[in-house]
């Protein structure tokens, strides 16, 4: 028989740990921003992304979009610790014992609270071996002025990383649609290094979304 | 906090309240003892109300595994602590932006809409023996907010 005072532990049920107005705490005279556990967050003005995108364009060139996807898996990397260590906290349980959906739950949450827009993952291709992401109202696309090509390399590398510590494989991530030119969304492609990088190529070439998955699943 | 309410200390910087926006306060502030009671009485009675539940549903879905009959309870328990604290606040979006959006993807990922309409219908039947009439209408509004959330309207049959 099911015992309710045995599902309510030290009577607390965890919910929507990242919950916009409760998980981001200021203190306007110290001057700082701090997530519910007491970490700092740190706020970028849209002129620095701006400042960031037009110095490293002026200082590199074309690699300034694969200086911004390492930028991207480096950040990557100590937010998937952080979002687990939280996780584990709150839900005082190991990521590894959390079903796939409280995950992605999560992550979604997490997405908006920190201000990077709507994210959606999409498993249609699964069994094809690709994760397909969509991000909607992407702060570092609105950013991208004047740009020809898809340009949320840093999304692109963080989810790379993201993804790549969650299923313990190398993982390669490729933007086929951006904000920035005109599409509804960002539209992020993930898998098996060899099996996405081709995308790359395709992306360079114009190639629309649909297109590039065609090819890659063919 | 009421929405309005809010927003009316915001506007009002510099300058005196409007007498129908302190009318709006008064009503809440005169609301307000029976919207403690009404909490008060949730929070006292949140394990016998729920435990009743939870054993009528068990014998309306013997088949049903354990974990997901938890599962649906476990929501409906922080849906009625947080329908609690959007009724004491009188704030609907209090609800709504902090657990509705949450948990409408994993009802609808696990597929227990079925479950959910069965405990909500439960859940409503303990609540009216529990509470007073004025005490229901303060929490029906918050507690109907999620189960149409939360619980799909059945698919209608197509048109002939």
């Amino acid at each position: 028989m099911i015992s309710i005072t045995d599902l309510l532990v030290d009577n607390h049920i965890p919910s929507n740990y990242f919950a916009s107005d409760v998980y981001v705490k200021g203190d306007l005279e110290l001057g700082l921003l701090e997530n519910r556990r007491g970490d700092r967050l740190l706020a970028l003005p849209a002129t620095l992304i701006q400042g960031i995108y037009a110095g490293l364009e002026n200082e590199t060139g074309q690699a300034a979009g694969m200086v911004l996807f390492n930028c991207g898996r480096w950040w990557g990397k100590n937010f998937y610790t952080r979002f687990c260590e939280e996780l584990t906290d709150y839900y005082n349980k190991a990521v590894a014992d959390m079903s796939m959906v409280e995950f992605l739950q999560c992550l979604r949450q997490c997405w908006v609270t920190h201000g990077w827009g709507r994210i959606e993952l999409d498993q249609s291709h699964h069994h094809r071996g690709l994760l397909l992401i969509q991000i909607w109202n992407s702060p570092f696309a609105r950013e991208a002025q004047n740009s020809t090509k898809p340009a949320c390399h840093l999304e692109a590398g963080v989810l790379s990383t993201f993804f790549s510590q969650l299923t313990s494989r190398e993982l390669h991530c490729v933007q086929t649609t951006c904000e920035s030119l005109g599409s509804d969304c960002n539209r992020f492609i993930l898998g098996l290094t060899k099996r996405v990088q081709p995308a790359e190529e395709m992306v360079e070439r114009g190639l629309d979304h649909d297109t590039i998955l065609q090819q890659l699943c063919s | 906090m009421h929405p309005q309410i809010d927003a009316m200390f915001d506007e009002a910087e510099n300058r005196y309240l409007k007498p129908d926006e302190l009318n709006t306060l008064n009503q809440y502030v005169e609301s307000l003892p029976d919207r403690l009671e009404t909490y008060r009485c949730l929070r006292d009675q949140e394990v016998t109300i729920m435990q009743r539940v939870a054993e009528q549903l068990e014998q309306q879905f013997p088949s049903e595994k354990i974990e997901v009959l938890e599962r649906c309870l476990k929501n409906a328990l922080l849906v009625m602590r947080y329908s609690a604290m959007g009724m004491l606040l009188n704030d609907e979006l209090f609800l709504q932006t902090r657990l509705i959006s949450w948990l409408e993807d994993t009802v609808k990922v696990f597929n227990t809409q079925t479950l959910d309409t069965a405990l909500y219908r439960l859940l409503n039947q303990r609540l009216s023996e529990t509470l007073t009439g004025p005490q229901l209408r303060l929490i029906q509004p918050h507690l109907t907010l999620a189960e149409r959330a939360l619980i799909q309207p059945a698919p209608t049959a197509p048109a002939l």
